[in-house]
């Protein structure tokens, strides 16, 4: 039961994701856009290109909405609400991302086309760039609850929430999170005006609908897990725990879509050596300050 | 205790199919490609013993992460020559690769 | 518990087949993406083991390991695609030999033993508890262990780069 509900949660949180990011980009609010902009794709004809690798083509898309999916399976909507609490909640969402990217590796290979096949190795780079700022800030996120588990970590943060405890580790995780999510200015991987379309560029109909909510649902996925572990989850006076998870998250998935349109995007190398020159060793600041805090305050 | 037999008999395989890749491929990268199979294995039966053996002792655990380390490293050396070798001879064919003969 | 046997057995065999789709196909991103495969399984074969943090572990580590692995496949190899059927192999016959008789006298190994008298009676530790007894042998026994496996990772991390990048010298050198 709960699970169905967390289900179709998660599939309305992708719409709405759908309808703020297109509000966010042409300045038009039009609820109704993606609902036929969706029908219109599975209507379309999926065509597959020429010498393409079947399986992996195939198998890309599905493997996306999987990640995503799996993602958002350990994330608690409210106490005791989640479709698996599992012990290893906070390692268990970083192995569920990680397939996004192998989807997107499968994507760019699969159907035998330059652009999408420079699309696919390019996210492989932005992983060794983002995947240490995933990691690490989470690693102290779980320090403070002592406890890998999702709802843990939530209750943890009864007091006062990460964000104000850790800012570092949350600005670090956020913008991992947005390029985990290949967001602007993060979207190396389909790059328009640039790589024409990149991993997407050769999907089309029923494939291409699948890839494009698999991506809502990964944006919506990444502002739970921020909300969960730095804006305290369901946590909240007057309203039920439920409700503020939602807003929180609607809120954080609006500020990631619209925050990055403002500025140029990254170039490879650039990203690559930000992350790993300035972004890992503020991570282990971020590690140290909050083992430090810990063993002080309590 | 069919279960660890089980899972011992997994690992006998991959083990078996590992060794089958790293004799028979003449490419490096499919060569460590079979190193991590049979490393694969090894994590199978550790887990497995862990399991049904040692439920309490916890260097059981600690036993495959230093596995997954190894695995790690492995990687790193192996594409450490592979670079070397692509760069010097623009191949890393190991049959062509008679000088590293000891 | 027989569901757990079922479980371990299932992932075991798609291990076992993908790994040897590993060898069989002839596009080297495939036998990368199989090896992902063959790994994946046994993470869930760990999950079924009721490893919870080890299985999750190798779910996480091996979706990079593997995409690099395949990367590099592509970076070395004339014919990454599979499509010019090249030969890849050598001493066929030698290895197939080796292979089987490594893999049946492990097999039998695991058959002969009697592990009757050393499975232990079932007190297995809740998830929650093994990440606690996990994170205790590693900051309190094997801290020594896990200091050096950390060490080293840096070395090699510090050594790889260092392979990895040509030398000024070398650049040179090759434009002119």
């Amino acid at each position: 039961m709960i699970t169905l509900g967390l289900g179709l949660l998660l599939l309305a949180g992708a719409y709405a994701v759908a309808v703020i990011e297109e509000w966010a980009t042409t300045g038009r609010l039009r609820p109704a856009a993606p609902l036929l902009a969706g029908l219109a794709l599975l209507g379309r004809e999926s065509l597959v290109p020429r010498k393409a690798d079947r399986v992996l083509f195939e198998v890309a898309p599905v493997l996306f909405l999987v990640a995503a999916v799996a993602s958002f399976a350990v994330l608690p909507l409210a106490p005791g609400t989640a479709i698996a609490d599992l012990a290893t909640g906070a390692l268990f969402i970083n192995a569920a991302l990680a397939y996004v990217m192998v989807a997107l590796v499968m994507a760019g290979w699969g159907p035998d086309a330059i652009y999408a096949m420079v699309g696919g190795w390019r996210f492989l780079a932005q992983l060794v760039a983002y995947g240490m700022l995933v990691v690490m800030p989470l690693t102290a996120v779980a320090m403070r609850a002592q406890s890998l588990t999702n709802s843990r970590i939530v209750e943890a943060q009864e007091a006062l929430w990460n964000i104000f405890t850790q800012p570092l580790g949350f600005v670090l995780f956020w913008l991992a999170t947005m390029a985990l999510a290949f967001l602007p200015p993060f979207d190396l991987p389909t790059a328009p005006g640039e790589l024409a379309g990149g991993v997407e560029g050769e999907y089309s109909g029923v494939r291409l609908a699948i890839f494009r909510l698999a991506r809502l649902t990964l944006v919506f996925s990444l502002a739970s897990a921020i909300t969960v572990f730095y804006l305290g989850g369901w946590l909240g006076p007057v309203l039920p725990g439920w409700v503020w998870s939602i807003l929180k998250t609607l809120a954080v998935a609006s500020l990631m879509l619209v925050g990055g349109r403002y500025l140029p995007r990254l170039r490879e190398e650039d990203l690559l050596a930000w992350a790993w020159k300035l972004g890992v060793p503020l991570a282990l600041v971020n590690i140290f300050w909050v083992g430090v805090t810990l063993l002080l305050v309590k | 205790m069919i279960t660890l037999i089980i899972a011992l008999l997994v690992g006998a395989a991959l083990f078996g199919i590992g060794l089958y890749g790293v004799l028979s491929q003449t490419n490096l990268v499919m060569i460590m490609m079979g190193v991590e199979l049979m490393l694969g294995a090894a994590l199978v039966n550790l887990v497995a013993f862990w399991r049904f053996l040692h439920p309490g002792a916890y260097s059981g655990q600690m036993f495959f992460l230093i596995i997954m380390v190894v695995m790690a490293l492995e990687m790193v050396v192996g594409f450490g020559m592979a670079l070397a070798r692509f760069r010097a001879k623009g191949s890393v064919e190991m049959e062509e690769a008679v000088e590293l003969k000891g | 518990m027989i569901l757990q046997t079922l479980a371990v057995a299932f992932f075991g065999l798609v291990a076992v087949w993908f790994s040897i789709v590993v060898f069989r196909t002839k596009s080297m991103v495939r036998s990368a993406l199989a090896l992902l495969g063959a790994m994946v399984a046994l993470g869930l074969l760990f999950l079924a083991l009721e490893a919870e943090f080890l299985g999750v572990l190798q779910l996480m580590m091996m979706a990079t390991e593997m995409s690099v692995m395949a990367i590099f496949m592509v970076m070395f190899m004339m014919d990454p695609g599979g499509l010019g059927q090249m030969e890849m192999t050598h001493q066929k016959k030698l290895s197939l030999v080796a292979g089987i008789v490594g893999g049946l006298v492990a097999a039998l190994l695991a058959l002969l033993v009697d592990w009757g008298a050393l499975v232990q009676a079932q007190n297995l530790d809740m998830p929650e508890r093994q990440n606690y007894n996990l994170g205790m042998e590693i900051m309190g026994r094997s801290m020594l262990i896990f200091e050096t496996a950390g060490v080293t990772i840096l070395v090699s991390m510090i050594a790889g780069t260092l392979l990895a990048i040509v030398s000024r010298t070398q650049t040179t050198e090759g434009q002119e």
